[in-house]
């Protein structure tokens, strides 16, 4: 149950009338309404009396309640509460981070709402301030918690376990039967027992006569609790120190082309704040072919089967080439900058000659896929060199073309009948009006049409532009890639907190805080041994088996006294609380 | 990687044949409610157990639990019992009967034929049910949890799996009939709206990680169904015996009083629950591990990772608010109702493994 559980048992020690009614639900929460978690400790009774903070001084008075409170169970109730409502804005509304034109586009169409939206930092919810002020007041509570904590628990391994309780019976789960050997044998066999399961021990001190055995065992799951909650501070500063020390970046790259890991061969750069263009990893790469697969038949005709990207690497200027095979789920690692294939598509090659017959254009030109199913791709063709006035094309790419009702379509996403379908302009094309332009838009406000209607072309055909103005030829396509290249340095660490945060996890659910107690009272020529025992946390359950098979084991290695029927045989179990008949909760089988 | 269609049509088959079998299964349960024999607990006041601790015995609104305290019952012919004050043995009435130490099977002797039906028509189900989905899995060489629609047949299946376990576990046959509803009407819905036909996957659902991921997700999920039913139950009779308490309604009320104990409902979810929240923790890593493989980042806030994180936060603040003083009870499982809510939304509204980043995302 609940540490305030723990720690009002802790206190009824020796008590057992308080003990019993403390098991009772509602005690806990009236208990529980006195206290914050702050003063509740965790286990032993030394450890709950010393807890409680003495009253505070009154130059401290303030800042200690203050701490108090934010570092209480129901602040950090409400902190984590408001961080999964914080996080809501950030998967409705887009997101700078993931969807810039999104963003663009809400603002577009909600003039009124963006901007408030946007000075409440809610395009960029993860890094907006009041975001942080969230999770930081979270994790000062948690260390403010966890660290008094992890005192405590070393302070209570090292106590043992509290005196038993005189009448056994009262306890949760209780078992009494005889033995033919003096109490004192009789404690001392299950004092073996208990001590070879690893149990903590407390037998009476030199004067007591009494015969008796306290044995507790279990501190594994307070531990588990406190690794949970310092793990989850690791995984957070494992992200912080990606977001201080990482990059990431992306980079087209058609096939046939290189380029080298450098500011400025990357088309967007994000770097951590403590980045520099130094600190990236010297690499070079040439993308010699990208394949991709796709199902042709059923259902899932078009279907993507799979994506493969090859070609050569090396690892700093001048160093050996490796070649590469990239795919999806399956990215290149240079030096732990890893380079990741996330996206392909179509660049058409041009030629393009102006009016004097030069050569003006000649390149594959990226178009954007703009219908992943069938790859219909837009792009834009600029001839800043044409003469004498500059050309743009805007054209549309179609990896299978067909017609439908007039308007060229795309049936397949392979390239098995390409086409394209241009519209030529001529003017400015206002390359140098300081103002940056997209690579996928052509500015036609300083154009005008060339052609009136758009014009197809297959492979290897041309299109000559009315008046002697020059001649554009589609020579075939070559396909793309779009890479991102990332690092980050803590990506392990916040893996292995992870990881570690699961273990706890694990440790506190599955790990039981529990005592049992043994006592021995002279009987005849042997004595009467009782057993009680209690759990004090059973998340999972299952003490109740557990009692049952020591009590048996216990019994087994006490020799029963001759006349069997002299045993005082009930191995009952108290079940817990609002237990009813055939709902128990709690399995138990009667040792008999 | 082709689909063996033969095995489609009888995952197919065998899918219907289990929602047909649950169906019968929620008719036996419901039949027990109506028919069966009364077995506990008519009304269990939540009188604050400090002072139920220590009212005599006769005090204790206990409703039918006395019926129950049979002869051979333990607690009557204990020994140990007549060692433990009368202030106590005041709570112990009709919480220690025959069948919380009786194997299983006695148990299920015990339960009345209804029961008997309704648990065997759930096990047939499950088992149906079972075959339905390795039929799929075989069927498109794959892990048979790939599309919304595989999904939501998995994790019923596991639903189904998991309740009959926490039913037979802890005795508690009168759930039955919501649980098993609740499957029946999540299946039929899949089935009716959002059947998929048996197809390969995407390149970038086709990685190891990923099974491993949603193989956690499923599990997860259908945990946290079962949790779901029993928190919403809890409310119901925690509702019913403020009002009982508060005069406001006549104990006794056939249905509610099959249903177990708000304390018990209380017990078994929180049980649920911190089994179901280690599987979606490693779940959600797996899947920062996949994401990590294919978009090289492990954590990028795209909206189904962000309401998967959500929904981590939520449990996390329902375990927080059962040790909380005055978060305990109904609030707690407030909470706990929100965190499958934001659950579900995540699956049926941000859509998990269909759209968006979380299928291969082409640029544009
Ligand atoms: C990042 C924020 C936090 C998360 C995600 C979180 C999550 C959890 C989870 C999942 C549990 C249940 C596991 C277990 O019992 O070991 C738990 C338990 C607990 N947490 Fe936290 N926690 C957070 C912050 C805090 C803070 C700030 C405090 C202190 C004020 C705290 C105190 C506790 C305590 C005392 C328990 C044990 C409850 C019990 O005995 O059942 N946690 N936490």
């Amino acid at each position: 149950m609940t540490n305030v559980h723990e720690e009002a048992t802790a206190q009824a020690e020796g008590t057992v009338q308080e003990q019993a009614a403390v098991q009772q639900e509602a005690a806990v929460q009236e208990e529980a309404a006195t206290t914050t978690f702050a003063e509740d400790g965790p286990a032993s009774p030394a450890a709950a009396g010393s807890a409680r903070p003495a009253p505070a001084r009154a130059d401290w008075g303030w800042p200690r309640w203050a701490w108090r409170q934010l570092t209480s169970m129901r602040t950090a109730l409400v902190l984590l509460f408001l961080l999964a409502l914080g996080a809501i804005p950030g998967s409705l509304l887009p997101q700078e981070g993931q969807d810039p034109a999104g963003v663009q586009n809400y603002f577009a169409s909600h003039p009124g709402l963006a901007p408030w939206l946007n000075h409440l930092g809610l395009f960029n919810t993860f890094a907006a301030p009041w975001f942080a002020a969230i999770y930081l007041l979270l994790f000062a509570s948690l260390i403010g918690c966890v660290v008094p904590r992890t005192f405590r628990l070393a302070g209570a391994a090292r106590t043992p376990p509290p005196r038993a309780p005189r009448n056994l019976g009262r306890l949760p789960h209780s078992a009494s039967y005889s033995v033919a050997l003096p109490p004192g044998e009789a404690v001392a066999i299950a004092a073996g027992m208990f001590g070879g399961k690893r149990f903590r021990l407390r037998r009476p001190a030199a004067g007591d006569t009494a015969h008796w055995l306290s044995a507790e065992k279990g501190y594994l799951r307070e531990a588990g609790n406190l690794l949970f909650h310092l793990a989850l501070l690791g995984v957070l500063a494992s992200i912080a120190a990606g977001g201080l020390f990482g990059y990431k970046a992306n980079k087209l790259l058609v096939e046939g082309s290189s380029f080298s890991d450098t500011v400025s061969a990357l088309d967007v750069f994000h770097p951590g704040r403590l980045v520099t263009g130094s600190d990236l990893a010297p690499f070079s790469m040439t993308l010699q072919s990208f394949s991709a697969s796709y199902y042709t038949t059923g259902e899932s005709s078009g279907q993507p089967s799979s994506f493969d990207a090859k070609g050569v690497y090396s690892a700093s200027p001048g160093g050996a080439t490796k070649p590469f095979d990239l795919r999806i789920n399956d990215p290149l690692n240079v030096d732990s900058t890893k380079v990741y294939l996330i996206g392909h598509g179509y660049a058409p090659q041009f030629t393009v000659t102006d009016a004097s017959g030069t050569v003006v254009y000649d390149e594959a030109t990226p178009f954007v896929p703009a219908n992943t199913s069938n790859f219909l791709s837009d792009g834009v063709v600029k001839v800043p060199d044409a003469a004498p006035t500059q050309l743009g094309f805007i054209g549309v790419f179609t990896p299978t073309a067909f017609a439908a009702n007039g308007v060229l379509q795309s049936a397949f996403p392979a390239a098995d009948d390409p086409a394209v379908s241009l519209l030529a302009y001529e003017g400015n094309l206002g390359l140098n009006s300081g103002v940056p332009q997209s690579v996928y838009q052509l500015d036609t406000s300083a154009m005008s049409l060339v052609t009136q209607q758009p014009f197809l072309l297959r492979p290897g055909q041309s299109y000559t532009l009315p008046d002697g103005r020059g001649k554009i030829t589609f020579a075939g396509y070559r396909q793309w890639v779009s890479l991102a290249v990332t690092y980050d340095p803590g990506q392990i660490p916040a893996l292995v907190c992870g990881i570690l945060a699961l273990a706890g996890l694990l440790l506190s659910f599955l790990v039981r805080r529990r005592r049992v107690f043994v006592r021995a009272t002279p009987a005849g020529a042997g004595s009467v041994v009782t057993v009680g025992g209690l759990a004090r946390t059973d998340a999972s359950g299952g003490f109740e088996d557990e009692f049952a098979e020591l009590v048996a084991q216990l019994r087994a290695a006490h020799p029963a006294p001759e006349h069997a029927d002299e045993a005082v045989l009930a191995d009952a179990a108290r079940p817990e609380p609002g237990m009813s008949p055939d709902t128990t909760l709690d399995k138990t089988e009667t040792g008999a | 990687m082709s689909v063996n269609q033969g095995m489609a049509t009888l995952s197919g088959d065998f899918l219907m044949a289990a929602l047909l079998i649950y169906s019968l299964a929620v008719v036996a349960f419901a039949g027990d409610f109506a028919f069966g024999r009364p077995r506990r607990a008519a009304v269990r006041v939540a009188v604050p157990r400090r002072v139920a601790a220590r009212t005599p015995v006769g005090a204790v609104i206990d409703g039918a639990d006395g019926a129950d305290g049979g002869p051979d019952s333990p607690v009557a012919g204990s020994p140990l019992i007549s060692g433990r004050a009368p202030a106590l043995a005041g709570a112990a009435p009709g919480d220690s009967l025959p069948a919380a130490s009786v194997s299983a099977w006695r148990a299920i002797r015990q339960a009345g034929n209804w029961v008997q039906a309704g648990l065997a028509f759930s096990a047939l189900g499950a088992l149906a049910q079972l075959v339905a989905v390795i039929a799929r899995g075989l069927a498109v060489g794959r892990a048979p949890w790939g599309n919304m629609y595989e999904f939501i047949t998995a994790l019923t299946c596991i639903a189904a799996l998991f309740f009959l376990y926490v039913m037979i576990r802890y005795r508690v046959w009168a759930l039955g009939v919501f649980v098993m509803g609740a499957v029946v009407i999540a299946l039929g819905l899949a089935e009716t709206l959002i059947y998929t036909a048996a197809g390969p996957l995407v390149p970038a659902l086709q990685s190891y990680w990923l099974s491993i991921h949603v193989t956690a997700m499923t599990l997860a999920t259908g945990i946290f169904f079962v949790a779901f039913v029993l928190g919403v139950l809890y409310l119901v009779a925690q509702g019913y015996h403020a009002r009982v308490a508060a005069g406001k309604a006549a104990g006794g009320n056939g249905l509610i009083a099959r249903i177990p104990s708000a304390e018990q409902l209380d017990k078994l979810t929180y049980r649920t629950v911190i089994f179901g929240f280690p599987v979606w923790t490693f779940g959600v890593i797996a899947g920062a591990i996949w994401a990590d493989q294919a978009w090289g980042r492990y954590w990028g806030w795209d909206p189904v990772e962000t309401w998967a994180f959500i929904t981590w936060v939520l449990y996390a603040c329902y375990l927080h608010a059962r040790a909380t003083a005055g978060w305990r009870g109904t609030r707690a499982h407030v909470i706990q109702l929100l965190g499958f809510a934001s659950l579900a939304a995540n699956m049926l509204v941000v859509q998990v493994f269909i759209t968006g980043m979380h299928s291969y995302a082409g640029v544009g």
